[in-house]
């Protein structure tokens, strides 16, 4: 879910009339039947709270997160458009500033992405979903648990590879980030545009690809104004570091 | 697919109102193993399958006292409130060829700046289609 911009242009998770969707359990009336035998009685209830848990739970990342002092990002996007290979980047150059970084590695399973934040000295929670197909706010809770909030000043939280499902479920991060890549094809916001809709950021990474795989970056972007006039898109080639500073720029650093 | 999932909260959320009799209007808890039809609203910013959800919802049910019932749901336009100029009420929609899903937009229909959710995230159970026994009052 995009985090909501409050009146004073903060990023706000509090949804001020959420009370509207969650009336007073009542009778209003009992309309007719559906079946055709007439028994049949349509009851008024009212229950919201299927999604409810996860806006309370990711509430509450927020709010440690905040209290600790941790911007954190929610990093989601497709398979292989190099989510893995932005956040390393924008973490080299963050830690060249004296900007401390933490990383959770979201995936079905496997450790890869993980291993490679370790490696890159950076500290970092695995996550692995076990067939689930996004990050939720639990399993984030968990992870800030393991982790050294104290040590870390920025916190990339890699969701699973996909455009469908994380769209759905708020972490409780300051900013939802999208990465694609060109090589995935020009048609990427037209085939999801649930997901770019509601993201504060796109990310069109392998820009340095472009011409070979006869993709044009500029029809993504036309489309994802189309679908979101307000989120911004940097284009990045992020193995060369081509875009980072761009990128550090509009998530504010 | 998190439609499982979903499945099993809505299941979950209403049988634990059914064990709480005062958390439902006497007419669903008297006629309890009669319900027909969950009728969930759903807003449009959410991205869910009908038909998963349904098939969850069928196999969650099996052998249990809401067996047999169907879930029927709702698609709701999405509402948004603009912190600049105060309107609330339907989002503006992109309504283009080739585009084969109606996307919201969250951009002011009036002034075009960046607007609030209103509703359009929720998946909420509103009501119960029950047959009541015959006889009963």
């Amino acid at each position: 879910m995009a985090p909501l911009i409050c009146g004073r242009g903060h990023v706000c998770w509090i949804r001020k009339n959420y009370d509207l969707h969650h009336p007073p359990l009542r009778v209003a009336g009992t309309g007719k039947g559906i079946y055709p035998h007439g028994e049949m009685h349509e009851i008024r209830v009212g229950f919201g709270d299927i999604l409810k848990k996860q806006l309370e739970l990711a509430g509450e990342n927020y709010e440690l997160l905040s209290s600790r002092g941790v911007r954190a990002f929610n990093v989601m996007g497709a398979i292989g458009s190099g989510k893995t290979t932005v956040i390393l980047k924008l973490a080299e150059e963050l830690r060249r500033r004296g900007i401390r970084v933490g990383a959770v590695a979201g995936d079905v399973a496997g450790d890869d992405d993980f291993r490679r934040f370790r490696e890159a000295g950076i500290p970092a929670v695995n996550i692995n979903t076990g067939d689930d197909c996004h990050l939720d706010a639990h399993r984030v809770h968990h992870a800030l648990e393991d982790l050294p909030l104290e040590d870390i000043d920025v916190l990339f939280i890699e969701n699973v590879g996909n455009l469908v499902c994380p769209a759905d479920f708020p972490l409780g991060t300051e900013m939802d980030i999208v990465v694609i890549s060109v090589t995935e094809g020009d048609d990427m916001v037209r085939k999801h545009p649930k997901i770019f809709a509601q993201t504060d950021m796109v990310v069109i990474n392998k820009v340095d690809l472009a011409e070979v795989v006869g993709v044009d970056p500029q029809r993504i972007l036309a489309d994802y104004r189309k679908v979101n006039p307000h989120g911004r898109a940097i284009l990045t080639a992020a193995k060369s570091g081509h875009g980072i500073e761009e990128l550090l720029s509009a998530l504010g650093f | 697919m998190h439609e499982y999932s979903l499945a099993f909260s809505i299941f979950e959320s209403l049988r634990a109102r059914l064990a709480q009799p005062e958390m439902l209007p006497s007419r669903v808890t008297r006629h309890a193993s009669r319900i027909k039809k969950i009728h969930l609203r759903q807003g449009e910013l959410l991205v869910l399958s009908h038909e998963a959800l349904k098939e969850a919802w069928r196999i969650i049910t099996e052998g249990t006292e809401l067996e047999g019932s169907e879930l029927e749901i709702e698609r709701v336009p999405v509402r948004v409130r603009c912190p600049g100029c105060g309107y609330e009420g339907d989002a503006k929609y992109l309504a283009e060829e080739g585009w084969h899903m109606r996307v919201p937009i969250l951009s002011c229909p009036r002034c075009g700046a960046r607007v609030e959710i209103v509703e359009g995230k929720d998946l909420a159970v509103v009501a119960l289609t029950v047959e009541e026994e015959v006889g009963a009052s």
